[in-house]
This record gives C-alpha cells, sequence and structure tokens, in this order.
C-alpha cells in the first residue's frame, strides 16, 4: 500500500498544530507508513510526534543556496543535482502528501514527492481555486470572523479526517537537561515559564509588564519560582536588569540557551507557562502543561488557542466596529496581571472575578469536533455550529 | 643535473617543436641551487624561484589552493615555469579528463627545468604553449572552454610583459566572440561630465546585446543642488553626504530587486564604501570605471577596495597608487567616443557661418587654456571660443560665443565640423600645459569621430591610441601658432589626417570597444560566471545541447530562441503560463521550486 506523507513547512507553531491532523490520519489507517516532512530545524520535534513512522528533513538553506546559483545561470547539473536531493530524502514516493500550508513552494514539494497532493488547493500548485476548508481558513485569517473551528482542526479537514476527539500528546524526549538547568523544576513550587518574545511585533508583551507579572507573583508566592523561555535572550536580559536584585535568585533566565528538545524538557518541568499566541506557548500545551495564553494583536482565540483541555487564555478584546470587514490588530492599553495572578494563587475558581477591562477570559476544551473554548461565567456546552461547518465542508468525512 | 637526455623525449612526443627549440637554447636563464632539504631549487638574479627550504611542500600548497577554484570543465593555465615543482603538483591532483596547460615563454628557462631534475612521465599530460604572444593566446582561445588562470608568481614575474601580451591578445580573441547577454546595472552619477559617459556606455552595452539596468541618479540632481541654498557650509556637507548615502542606499535596493550579472559604475556614482561592502557580501560582481584623472579627484582612495575591478584612464603610477590602496584588479581602459553621437555633421551655409572658424576651442574655461589662449589668437586667422566657465577672462572676451554659455553635444558636433583647425587642450589648474599629461581626454575621440581635424597637446597614452598620421600633437604652446599655419591652408592634408583619424576611433576606439573589452576582463577572470555568459554557454541553445540536459528541461529550452539566454525565472514563468491544468513532470516542478527560493528578496536593505 503507498505510504502517506503530511507535508508542514511553516514554524514551530504550524507543526504543533499539525499533531491533531496527524493524529487522526493515523487513527484512520493504522497499519499505513505515514511519515512527516518538516523543516530540519524542527525535526527534532517531529521525532517527538506520536503516530509518525519517518521523519524527512527539508534543508530550505541548501534549497536557497542552489536557488540562488541557478539564478545566476541555470546548467542541467541543478536540476540534476535537486533530483538527487529528493531521492535521499525521500526513497518511495507517496501515493498522497496532505500539504498543510498555502506557501506554493510547499505544494511543489508535496507534488515532487507524491502521486497525489490534498491540501488548500484543489488544481494542482499551479492552481487556483482553494479547497473548501483552505477557503475557510483564509475567510477567517482576513475578516477575523469564522465558526470558532480551530486551525488544528482545519488541518483535520484538509486531510479529510475528523479531529481525534482527545487532545493528542508529544513524546516527553529522553535527553538529560545540561547540570546549569537541571535545577528547574525540583525546589519550590510553582514553577512558572514565561515565554518572553514572540514571532511577530504586535504579539510582543513589553517587558515592563513581564516584570510587573514576575514581581507581584514572586511577592504573592514565596515558594514560586519563574524561569523566562524562548529565544530572545536580549529580552530575558532586559527583564532581568529590571528586576529587584532580591528577587533574581528565584528567577531563572533560559533564553536563547536552550535546543528545541531541551526547551520541550525546561517546559515540562513547569506547573504552567503564560505567553502570547507563539510556537512555545503551543509546544507547552502539547506536553501536557496547562497554559496561559495572553492574546492580542491579530491573534484570536477560537483559531490558535492552546490545544487541550483546562488551558486558559485572556483575549484582548477588539472595539465593536461592524463596518470593518478587516481583522483588527489589537493592541492593549494594560494587561491582565492582576487577574493572571489571582488565578496563578486559586485556580479555575478564580476565573469569574478575573475579566480585566478590554479582556475576555476563555478556557479550553475538547469534543469530537476538536478544539473549542468557553467564555469565563457563561455555560460551558459546546458551539453547535461547528458540526454544521464540517457537515457543509467535509460531507463525504461525516458519513 | 644533466637530466634533459631523459626529460627531452617525452617532450618530444607531445611538442616536437618545442622539444627542437629547447634543445637548441642556450638555457641559464635559472641558478640551480640544493634546497635544505636536499632538493633543487632555483634563484634569479638574487629573487627565489622556489623554496629555499622544500620546493615540493611549497608546490603542493600552491597547487592545493589553485585547486579548489578550478572547475571541472575549465581548462587550468598555468603561468610561471620555473622548475615546474608548482606545475607537477597541479598535475597530480587534476583528474583524467581535466586539461591543464602551461605557458613557455622563454625556452631557455624551460631547457634550465627539464636538466635540473628527472620528471617522470607527467609533463606528457600538459599542454605546452609557447611562441609569439598572438599565437599563443590563440591556442587557448581554440580551447573553446573556460580558462582558469593560475599564476606561481616567483616564476611568472619573470615574464609579466610577456603573459600581459598574451592576456590582451586573449581578451581581444574573447571579446570578438562574445555572443551571451549579460543582465547589467549602470550606476551614474548625479551630474558632471561622467553622466554623458554613463549614456554612451549603456547605449554600447545594448548594441552588445545585453540587458542593462541604467540607475539613473541625474533625476535627483536639482534637489542635491538645493543643498548648495544653505548659508552655513557645514549645514550643505552633512545634507549631501546624507543624500548620497540616501541614493546608494536605493542603489542597493534596485539591485536587490532585479540582481545583475555585474554592477558597472561610472566615475562618481553615489555609491557608498558601506553599501559597496555589503554588495560584495551578497556576492554581487561590481566593477568601476573611473573616468577621472585620479590625480584630481582621490576619493577613490577609500573606494579603491570596495570595487572588484577598477578600470582607469591612466597608468603607470596610476595603477600602483590604486593597488596601495587596496584594489584588488585594476585594469587600463582609455576614453573613447560614440559614434552614433559624435558623426560628421553637414551643415547649411546658415550653420557653416555661424559655427564655423579657422580656429576653435570648446571647452571651459581652466587656468591653463585662460593663459594659453590668447596667446594662440592671431589676426592670420578667425577664432571661436565656445563653453562656459570662462568669467573674467578679459583676454578672450572678443572670440568668447554666447556668452560664455554651456553648449550642449550637437552644438559641439557642429562647431567641430564647421572648424577648419579644431584646438584640443588638456585642462589644467596651473599656467602652462599639464606637466603630467598621460590619459587622452574624451575630446580626442570625438572630435576625430567627427571627422574633424585637430591639434592636440602630447600625451604619454596618445601614441598607444592614434599614430602620427591620425594626430597632430603639439609640445609646447609656442608650436601651436606654427602648426595652425602649416595646416590653415593645406585642405587635403588635413582631410586625410582626419579621416584616419576618425576610422582608427571607428575600428578601436568606439564605447562598444570599449565595453566589449571591459567584460573580457572580467569574463577571464570569471571564466564560469560572466565568462561562461558572455560565450554564451547560458543560451537556450547551449544548454539544450548539453548531453546532460533532461528531455523535459530541453523541451523547455526549445521554446526559446537558440541564441537566448535563458535564466531559470524565464523558464519557471513559461512553466507557470503553459503548466497550469496538466501534471507536471518532476524536473518542472524542481524548476518550479528553485525559482520559489529565488524569488524571495534579498535582504540588502
Amino acid at each position: 500500500m503507498a505510504r502517506t506523507l503530511v507535508v508542514q513547512l511553516a514554524r514551530l507553531g504550524d507543526l504543533i498544530q499539525t499533531i491533531p491532523a496527524i493524529t487522526a490520519l493515523r487513527m484512520a489507517n493504522p497499519e499505513g507508513g505515514l511519515d512527516l516532512l518538516c523543516p530540519s530545524s524542527l525535526a527534532p520535534i517531529g521525532r517527538l510526534i506520536p503516530g509518525i513512522d519517518q521523519m524527512l528533513e527539508w534543508d530550505g538553506a541548501v534549497w536557497h543556496r542552489w536557488a540562488k546559483e541557478a539564478s545566476a545561470g541555470l546548467l542541467p547539473t541543478h536540476v540534476e543535482r535537486a533530483t538527487k536531493q529528493l531521492e535521499a530524502l525521500a526513497r518511495h514516493r507517496y501515493g498522497t502528501a496532505y500539504v498543510l500550508n498555502h506557501h506554493r513552494r510547499a505544494l511543489l514539494v508535496g507534488s515532487v514527492l507524491a502521486d497525489d497532493i490534498r491540501g488548500p488547493l484543489l488544481d494542482g500548485p499551479l492552481g487556483s481555486t482553494l479547497s473548501p476548508w483552505a477557503s475557510y481558513v483564509r475567510e477567517v485569517a482576513h475578516t477575523g470572523r469564522g465558526c470558532r473551528v480551530h486551525l488544528a482542526d482545519a488541518f483535520c479537514g484538509l486531510c479529510g479526517v475528523l479531529p481525534p476527539g482527545e487532545p493528542p500528546m508529544l513524546r516527553r524526549p529522553l535527553c538529560p537537561l545540561p547540570s546549569g538547568l537541571d535545577q528547574i523544576g525540583r525546589r519550590g513550587e510553582p514553577w512558572i515559564g514565561l515565554i518572553v518574545g514572540a514571532g511577530a511585533v504586535e504579539r510582543l508583551v513589553p517587558v515592563d509588564i513581564w516584570k510587573e507579572l514576575i514581581i507581584r507573583f514572586l511577592e504573592s508566592a514565596p515558594h514560586g519560582r519563574v524561569v523566562l523561555l524562548g529565544e530572545e535572550w536580549e529580552r530575558g536580559r532586559r527583564i532581568q536588569d529590571l528586576l529587584p536584585s532580591l528577587l533574581l535568585g528565584r528567577v531563572w533566565d533560559v533564553t536563547g540557551r536552550t535546543s528545541l528538545l531541551e526547551l520541550v524538557s525546561v517546559l515540562g518541568r513547569c506547573h504552567l507557562v503564560i505567553g502570547s499566541d507563539t510556537g512555545p506557548l503551543h509546544l507547552a500545551a502539547a506536553v501536557g502543561i496547562t497554559v496561559i495564553g495572553w492574546y492580542c494583536g491579530l491573534a484570536r482565540v477560537h483559531e490558535t488557542g492552546p490545544y487541550g483541555v483546562g488551558h486558559v487564555v485572556w483575549q484582548a478584546e477588539e472595539p465593536i466596529d461592524k463596518s470593518s470587514r478587516r481583522r483588527t490588530d489589537i493592541r492593549p492599553s494594560r494587561w491582565p496581571i492582576e487577574e493572571t495572578i489571582l488565578f496563578l494563587l486559586r485556580g479555575k475558581g478564580a476565573l469569574p472575578a478575573a475579566v480585566a477591562p478590554g479582556w475576555s477570559v476563555w478556557t479550553s476544551h475538547c469534543d469530537r469536533w476538536g478544539a473549542y473554548y468557553t467564555e469565563s461565567g457563561s455555560l460551558s456546552s459546546p458551539p453547535p455550529e461547528r458540526e454544521a461547518l464540517w457537515a457543509e465542508l467535509s460531507p463525504f468525512v461525516l458519513r | 643535473m644533466n637530466n634533459l637526455p631523459d626529460n627531452l623525449p617525452w617532450l618530444r612526443k607531445t611538442a616536437p617543436a618545442l622539444a627542437e627549440a629547447v634543445r637548441a637554447a642556450p638555457g641559464g636563464v635559472l641558478s640551480l641551487l640544493p634546497s635544505r632539504e636536499g632538493t633543487v631549487t632555483a634563484k634569479h638574479g638574487d629573487r627565489w624561484i622556489h623554496s629555499s627550504y622544500d620546493p615540493r611542500k611549497e608546490a603542493r600548497a600552491w597547487a592545493n589552493a589553485q585547486f579548489k577554484e578550478w572547475k571541472d570543465d575549465e581548462v587550468g593555465v598555468g603561468l610561471g615555469v620555473g622548475l615546474l615543482y608548482h606545475v607537477e603538483a597541479l598535475a597530480s591532483l587534476k583528474q583524467d579528463g581535466r586539461r591543464l596547460a602551461v605557458i613557455v615563454p622563454d625556452v631557455s628557462e624551460l631547457k634550465d627545468a627539464l636538466d635540473a631534475r628527472p620528471l617522470g612521465s607527467w609533463p606528457e599530460t600538459i599542454e605546452w604553449i609557447w611562441g609569439e604572444p598572438e599565437d599563443m593566446a590563440r591556442r587557448l582561445a581554440d580551447f573553446g572552454k573556460p580558462l582558469r588562470f593560475m599564476t606561481y608568481a616567483p616564476a611568472a614575474g619573470l615574464h609579466e610583459a610577456i603573459h600581459r601580451a598574451v592576456e590582451a591578445a586573449l581578451r581581444r580573441m574573447v571579446a570578438s566572440r562574445q555572443s551571451g547577454q549579460l543582465r547589467m546595472a549602470v550606476v551614474g552619477p548625479l551630474y558632471g561630465g561622467s553622466l554623458p559617459i554613463a549614456r554612451y556606455v549603456i547605449s554600447a552595452l545594448e548594441s552588445l546585446g545585453h540587458r542593462v539596468t541604467w540607475i539613473d541618479h541625474s533625476i535627483h540632481h536639482t534637489s542635491y543642488e538645493r543643498f548648495d541654498s544653505y548659508r552655513e557650509i557645514r549645514h550643505r556637507l552633512t545634507m549631501q553626504n546624507r543624500f548620497v548615502e540616501l541614493l546608494s542606499l536605493d542603489t542597493a535596493a534596485r539591485l536587490a530587486e532585479d540582481p545583475p550579472d555585474l554592477v558597472l559604475a561610472i566615475a562618481q556614482a553615489p555609491l557608498t564604501a558601506g553599501v559597496l561592502a555589503h554588495l560584495r557580501k551578497k556576492k554581487f560582481l561590481t566593477a568601476m570605471w573611473f573616468v577621472e584623472n585620479y590625480r584630481h579627484l582621490t576619493y577613490w582612495q577609500q573606494m579603491a577596495s570596495h570595487y572588484d575591478h577598477w578600470f582607469v584612464i591612466q597608468r603607470g603610477e596610476c595603477f600602483e597608487a590604486f593597488r596601495r590602496a587596496g584594489a584588488p584588479q585594476v585594469h587600463y581602459l582609455p576614453m573613447a567616443a560614440d559614434p552614433q553621437v559624435f558623426y560628421p555633421s553637414p551643415l547649411t551655409d546658415d550653420e557653416q557661418r555661424e559655427y564655423g572658424a579657422d580656429v576653435s576651442f570648446v571647452g571651459a574655461g581652466y587656468q591653463n587654456r585662460r593663459v594659453l589662449l590668447p596667446c594662440w589668437l592671431s589676426p592670420e586667422w578667425t577664432f571661436k571660443l565656445w563653453g562656459n566657465a570662462w568669467e573674467g577672462a578679459a583676454d578672450l572676451t572678443s572670440v568668447l560665443q554666447r556668452g560664455g554659455a554651456r553648449i550642449d553635444t550637437q552644438t559641439c558636433r557642429k562647431v567641430f565640423s564647421a572648424t577648419t583647425i579644431n584646438l584640443n587642450l588638456h585642462s589644467y589648474d596651473g599656467p602652462s600645459l599639464d606637466p603630467q599629461a598621460d590619459f587622452v581626454n574624451p575630446r580626442t575621440f570625438e572630435l576625430a569621430a567627427c571627422g574633424a581635424f585637430q591639434l592636440v597637446d602630447e600625451r604619454s597614452l596618445l601614441p598607444d591610441l592614434f599614430t602620427d598620421q591620425e594626430i597632430v600633437r603639439f609640445r609646447s604652446a609656442d608650436e601651436v601658432p606654427h602648426l595652425i599655419r602649416r595646416w590653415l591652408h593645406d585642405h587635403e592634408a588635413r582631410r586625410a589626417v582626419a579621416e584616419a583619424a576618425r576610422h582608427r576611433v571607428l575600428a578601436h576606439h568606439t564605447y562598444r570597444h570599449r565595453m566589449e573589452e571591459l567584460l573580457a576582463v572580467i569574463g577571464l577572470r570569471y571564466p564560469d560566471r560572466i565568462g561562461a555568459i558572455l560565450r554564451g554557454d547560458r543560451n537556450a541553445g547551449a544548454l539544450a545541447d548539453r548531453a546532460e540536459t533532461p528531455s523535459e528541461l530541453a523541451t523547455w529550452l526549445g521554446r526559446f530562441r537558440r541564441d537566448q539566454r535563458v535564466e531559470l525565472k524565464d523558464i519557471a514563468d513559461e512553466i507557470r503560463a503553459k503548466g497550469a491544468g496538466r501534471r507536471l513532470a518532476r524536473e518542472e516542478l524542481l524548476i518550479l521550486l528553485l525559482d520559489s527560493y529565488r524569488s524571495e528578496t534579498r535582504d540588502l536593505v
């Protein structure tokens, strides 16, 4: 039987959002060969995804270099070399490639490696007709309005499978942490991880706000510890510079010092992780850690909230403007520091009282239609429109 | 020693005439000495040709460095003979199929090498190039392959002049065989004398079939001039410097959006050292044609190391100065004329009256002209002076035309054609002829291209460009009146000289010739890059004919003209235009994939 390939060439967050689709594909075909193609920089994470038989690593830097050479003067050897690279990458031809990026490049890669591609376009890599699910995702991306189907579940729709029902988990890596990081999570409680950076500027939480949150938390939780996480070591350094020296012994700054696998291990040792809509936040959720999301900018909880059960998201609310058909870039004027501290100290019971002006609070759930979020203070029943959307976009799947 | 009898037979097998010449040569060019490790080494005078410690080890290091750059399809050309240690090391590295040629400028030196030590059989694999420079160049050109020159400097230095002559002949041959199309960006100045030259250069490159993007900064001249209105000089300088930095960045952004094969800047082009360094980091190839007197405009000192190639209009000390300042490559490229702009103009009677005179001078009022031109006025001939910047030149007021207004190219051409004797005095900020008279100004070529007769002040580089039968020169100011009397009434003799000069320009001194020469120099330097494109190796026909071209790619290449250069983007565009709606072949998908990476804008700004 022909093997199946999942192509995900985007960033860490997108790879994590691909896990439910991989799980659902595996459930639909427990015995079939299922491989994953992702950027080589993310391959360590890809190997932790259950259900994957083989990881294919895409080395974009090499292709960049070759493209540069070929654009200086195309030679047949350039095509020959690329052919050999692909032959080395995938030893067999795939029956189907599920392409989960809208980038033309991902569609081309899928088309080279597989007989059939399924993904955002219906008519091949040069086509322009969007598949129903891709149309839905695009509409939501442009307007911010939709039927509250999570991106990870839309990926399931692109692959022609229903969401797995239970939130899938990444395997924990076995690699030990370096001695400098090994004490994280050992003494004191709770350990709170703060993801201090963000892929997009509009989602960055100001360092002053992080400072305030850390001070308030450490003052309120005498045994609490904070770990600064992410790649942005300069932000980590700036935050430390702002903190009173008495508190520094309870703050661990590992920004820019961890490999991806080490990051997974450190996240796994935290009791709770806080951050904006970033790859590491989703990574934390995927290893089973409860996360708190501060969603602002263009991020929306219903589309890219942390996947799983029991995560909490403060969503910056956009001003009501019915005339606008475009998604609003929301820049909050204040941040839910007090409310987050309240939740950290008292747990879910504090949520009804933890609504900050300009923000709404949401809790995550999961059912057979995928992830959904309920607002604090309202009933936690799942939104009914998701089933109708699945019936409209994937009628064959439901049959 | 005495190894010649053993070594000569192999040479006789591959190059019998050379073997005979070696046998008959006196030898004795090199002094042979034992090295510290026991092998024989050599000196020429006081100069060591090979290491005095371990010539084999030194040769291996040299060969390893050269070998890294040597591509499979290139013919390696060794410069420098010595005792052939370096050639032996290189021959041991090359795989079968690669060709290695060695230039032999002096058979006596080769005789010393063959006599000095036993060589074994490796010399049979070498192609020995000897004879007159022109013959050696022809043999190299006939290889029909990219040439990779590998210079073993200690030995090559003995015959620098011959190597230069071979290279010059080769450049001429390569230039005449150019059939490929380059993508070039020409960066022009904001204003000044090099601005029209930028236009001539572009026109010449386009006439050679290259695709040229002109990054024209002259459109910003008015804004630049606005900064002159500041009362405070520091304000003016600050603003003008910032403005130039902005234009430099603008150039970088334009290059990023449409990356050329070669960036050619013309003197005064607003490119800063920082932007040039960034361009180099991004692998852009840059050249500057510095059409200025290097002694007067000295900003090149800060820029020398930042361009990959400098082309200058002076030689000798100029070369040394540029090299000392860090210029990686310096070449002589004299001025020229554009025959589409400067040509004999038929004149109406009215025009003849307006522009005509026995003697004329066209140009700006530099100090030497203000002093010398009045000495050349005479009641024996009529005299007209054209051009600007003559304020205060009271002795010349009577002959100054149009009140000293700047005149355009068309008027220049008419003056040249209407004048019996055109004076051409190179500018100098002193009261005499230029005491360091080397380069030849554009006016010399332009007058000649117009078929106009001229008297020009002596320049040391002039005899290389025109013979005495083509240009009449004066060596002192006193000579000029005598020369005017000599030529003024001898119409036939003047016509013969002027026609000869015009023929010379059309045959050798147009901007087209200069651009062919410039590209040949750079093509020889980068045989796998610029050289390959110039040879037409990247044209659709040549690519399709290559044995390793997959059939799907050959099909796409077949849709282009055989002599059309085809790039990745061109084929990708074709596939996108005609491939939608059908299943694409793997090669087509790979082309599109490579193109998707290519199309990402370079982060130059």
